[in-house]
């Protein structure tokens, strides 16, 4: 090569010199993503990789719609305690309690030794996937406003009376009300049969005290509950709402 | 030599975009579980986004929790196999039976807002080397000889949890 043309040659070296960076990045940026993409890939949407290896798979399984695990008669999950069966109607407010047929009705309540379901302090969480919303049910009115649940007898927990929360939900899904269902409390009645598991009653908040139902002094938040320890109880209560 | 007892934690993040049918009903469904129980937080409808609901009503946390109900059932539906993660053959080989439900965000006014993560925690595996950018692991409990699979750790696929039993 002549000195001239080896200058000239490495004159056009320097300037494409950026070029060749560039396009050296580019060439890496283009192996990494071939890295990724060679890698049978998250699939996750929104992944760092977008271009994945097709796995060569059997198809399936086949997804179907099913609904949320809440929905389900029986909430026991294997919590154990007396037998309670829930029985409530859903009526109108703004039609004379007439009977609201399709209506959703979510119920929670806690254990025997008044503990919710719910998230624990570690991040994972057992497949056992029934229990994980033990206590916990879902369950659409039928043409009488009806909802029937199975359950056990809730226990308490410091600071409340016994109770069970409801959220009913017109069909689409929209709140109408959010309540709580009190427990008579009168010789004889449920709360002081069950005694409050193995707790006792020692440090028990009657409805009088409890911050949810002391104003109720009408009693309307108050069930009926049926039933013996042996026999099992049963609790109906009407509830309406402005739909 | 020790052996190295790891488990893998896959990321699987399900938004709008989310093409597959199983990611969509996911999707869908959380997201209508999610208006749902964000009712209960926000009787008095001051607030739209779950990071609002968060920062300012005691307990809204639990929404994560509560919305969770709604894939457990889809869960089911994938027998114990965790999806997305092929070893080096192309085929799916890693069994979960712990996972963790999480709402990365959400917005009862914006439903493109939602965005979910399910964490899949598979079973035990025994790590016996590393072969290129690849793990060579087997089941923990396989019995002899073992059977191994090559797996990559791609974007959102990590090492959980490593245990060295000397």
């Amino acid at each position: 090569m002549e000195r001239k043309k080896f200058l000239r040659s490495l004159m056009i070296g320097a300037f494409s010199a950026p070029i060749i960076i560039d396009a050296c990045s580019k060439v890496e940026g283009t192996t990494d993503t071939a890295t990724t993409s060679g890698t049978p890939g998250t699939g996750a949407s929104g992944s760092a990789s977008g271009c994945n290896l097709a796995p060569t798979e059997t198809e399936g399984p086949f997804p179907t719609k099913v609904p949320a695990s809440y929905v389900r008669p029986d909430i026991t999950n294997g919590r154990t305690g007396y037998a309670l069966s829930i029985k409530i109607t859903i009526g109108n407010s703004n039609s004379n309690c007439a009977a609201i047929s399709g209506a959703i009705v979510d119920i929670w309540h806690c254990d025997a030794e008044g503990n919710y379901s719910e998230y624990g302090g570690s991040g994972m969480q057992s497949t056992d996937y029934q229990s994980l919303h033990f206590l916990r049910g879902r369950q659409t009115t039928d043409a009488n406003g009806l909802v029937t649940f199975t359950s056990i007898f809730p226990g308490w927990y410091s600071g409340r009376a016994t109770h069970i929360h409801v959220h009913v939900y017109n069909a689409s899904g929209t709140s109408l009300k959010v309540t709580q269902i009190a427990f008579p409390e009168v010789t004889g009645s449920a709360v002081l049969a069950v005694n409050g598991y193995a707790k006792g009653m020692t440090g028990y908040t009657y409805n009088a005290k409890d911050n949810v139902f002391s104003d109720d002094t009408a009693g309307i938040e108050v069930a009926t509950v049926t039933g013996s320890t042996t026999a099992g109880f049963a609790l109906t209560m009407n509830i309406s709402v402005p739909a | 030599m020790a052996t190295r007892i790891i488990n893998l934690c896959y990321r699987k993040i399900i938004d709008a975009n989310a093409a597959g049918i199983w990611e969509q009903l996911v999707f869908n469904d959380t997201y209508t579980e999610f208006l749902m129980q964000a009712q209960y937080y926000n009787q008095e409808k001051k607030y739209t986004s779950l990071a609002q609901l968060v920062l300012h009503v005691p307990d809204a946390e639990r929404l994560h929790f509560l919305v969770s109900a709604a894939c457990i059932e889809y869960l089911q539906q994938l027998n114990e196999r965790i999806p997305d993660i092929y070893n080096i053959l192309g085929n799916k080989f890693l069994n979960f039976k712990s996972f963790h439900f999480e709402i990365i965000n959400s917005d009862i006014t914006q439903r493109s807002a939602h965005q979910v993560a399910i964490n899949f925690y598979s079973e035990p595996l025994i790590w016996h080397d590393s072969i290129g950018s690849y793990l060579l692991v087997s089941q923990k409990d396989a019995k002899q000889p073992e059977l191994t699979d090559l797996v990559k750790l791609v974007p959102f696929l990590s090492i959980n949890s490593l245990k060295i039993i000397p």
